[in-house]
């Protein structure tokens, strides 16, 4: 992002990024630490982190996942400085229940709560996949890991949800 | 030849994966089918689950630029506080879209049409041959206008409910592959939107007099910059029937 034109341009520049973005980074966010409060703390500190950066920020069509790195960086940042060794899960989702019976739709409202169990190295590049429309390619790159190792875990993630949501799981391999 | 736990197992890790031997594994397995359509259907689901509202863009996002005065003069001695004054700028500005995260009783224009495309799925597999004039000019005729060949082939036309109106829902071939269309007449915005959400890449361009008109696509060959010319030119190509045509 050098900007020739000046700050004003790059200020403007990095803000309609932000704006094009910030929903997905606020939905990637709150999928990853299942915190609304903390999604929002995560993606305000994130974005200072890029603007901050943002000379590093060579190609804006690469902004996205730059940002979902940040993200993640910041997310686990969180956790070192919180220190929270464990999760209860039930709790989270008692916090969480406004947000996860928002569609007003039971079906979804389970489906979330089943998300919510879902153990982070699954539900991240599910999250990748089905809500950022990621490859499986993309997912690895992001996530530092092998292809076949995405596919696995993409693999686990589907059937521990469906199993969770009670559904027809007998043909599944 | 791969088995149908072979199939299954691909289909577990990536539902959408397009792969001839597992094209022609569901083409001869009726039992691989119906998990199949399971399978789509629970992940339309998921995506759905997925898509948690959240608020639309402030409507003053312009505080992040509003305290830059670049004078050459200034610049060292300001340095500090201008930096301060970006930061927290950001600041505010997520600030002001986490406040409203529980409070916003609606969804952003762009989340609407994004999650009208999970509803429509076969939309973006209507394929590149024209619709005939016959499908394509009621749905025309319903929104009062008329489309000049400018915008390139129109392969997918529907009128669809969003938003509590009928609306023009097409998917038109142009350089960047298949980008769907949405006429919006009864939503008005005040300058290009650019939207990058849950996979799709996006704009919501005015068009005076008529609201306005949303082009999106998906796929690693998404452009921004592309799709708001595709969508400047589309807009050109629409003619208004009636007074203010």
């Amino acid at each position: 992002m050098n900007d020739p034109l000046g700050g004003n341009s790059k200020r403007a520049r990095f803000q309609a990024l932000c704006q094009a973005l910030r929903p997905d980074l606020l939905r990637f966010a709150f999928w990853l630490s299942r915190d609304r409060a903390l999604a929002e703390d995560v993606v305000q500190e994130a974005m200072l982190r890029a603007w901050k950066a943002q000379d590093s920020l060579l190609d804006e069509a690469a902004a996205k996942p730059w940002f979902l790195t940040i993200i993640r960086r910041e997310h686990a940042r969180s956790f070192e400085r919180k220190r929270l060794v464990t999760v209860d899960v039930d709790e989270l989702i008692a916090r969480e229940e406004p947000m996860l019976a928002a569609a007003q739709d039971q079906d979804l409202a389970e489906l979330r709560a089943a998300l919510f169990k879902l153990p982070e190295e699954y539900r991240e590049p599910l999250i990748l996949q089905v809500l950022m429309g990621y490859s499986t390619a993309e997912i690895a790159a992001q996530l530092e890991l092998s292809p076949a190792a995405v596919l696995t875990r993409l693999f686990r993630a589907r059937k521990q949800l469906r199993t969770l949501c009670g559904e027809d799981t007998r043909l599944d391999p | 030849m791969i088995t149908c736990a072979h199939y299954r197992t691909a289909l577990l890790a990536e539902p959408h994966a397009a792969d001839a031997q597992l094209e022609q594994h569901r083409a001869s397995c009726p039992e691989c089918q119906a998990y199949s359509a399971r399978l789509l259907q629970f992940d339309e689901r998921l995506g759905r689950a997925l898509r948690v509202d959240v608020p639309a863009a402030p409507a003053r996002v312009a505080v992040l630029g509003a305290s830059g005065v670049d004078a050459a003069g200034r610049r060292a001695r300001d340095r500090p506080r201008r930096w301060f004054a970006m930061a927290a700028s950001v600041l505010v500005v997520v600030a002001l879209a986490g406040g409203l995260w529980l409070t916003a009783p609606h969804r952003s224009l762009a989340a609407d049409v994004v999650a009208h495309m999970a509803g429509e799925p076969q939309a973006w597999t209507s394929g590149p041959v024209p619709v005939p004039a016959t499908e394509l000019d009621p749905v025309l005729a319903a929104a009062g206008m008329r489309l000049n060949p400018q915008s390139g082939p129109v392969s997918y036309a529907h009128s669809c409910l969003f938003r509590g109106h009928e609306v023009p829902h097409l998917v038109v071939q142009t350089e960047m592959g298949p980008v769907t269309v949405m006429v919006l007449e009864h939503e008005a915005v005040n300058g290009p939107k650019p939207f990058d959400e849950a996979g799709y890449v996006g704009v919501i361009l005015p068009v005076p007099g008529h609201g306005s008109l949303a082009v999106l696509t998906r796929g690693p060959h998404a452009d921004a910059a592309g799709l708001e010319r595709i969508a400047a030119r589309v807009r050109g190509a629409i003619h208004w029937d009636g007074p203010n045509g």
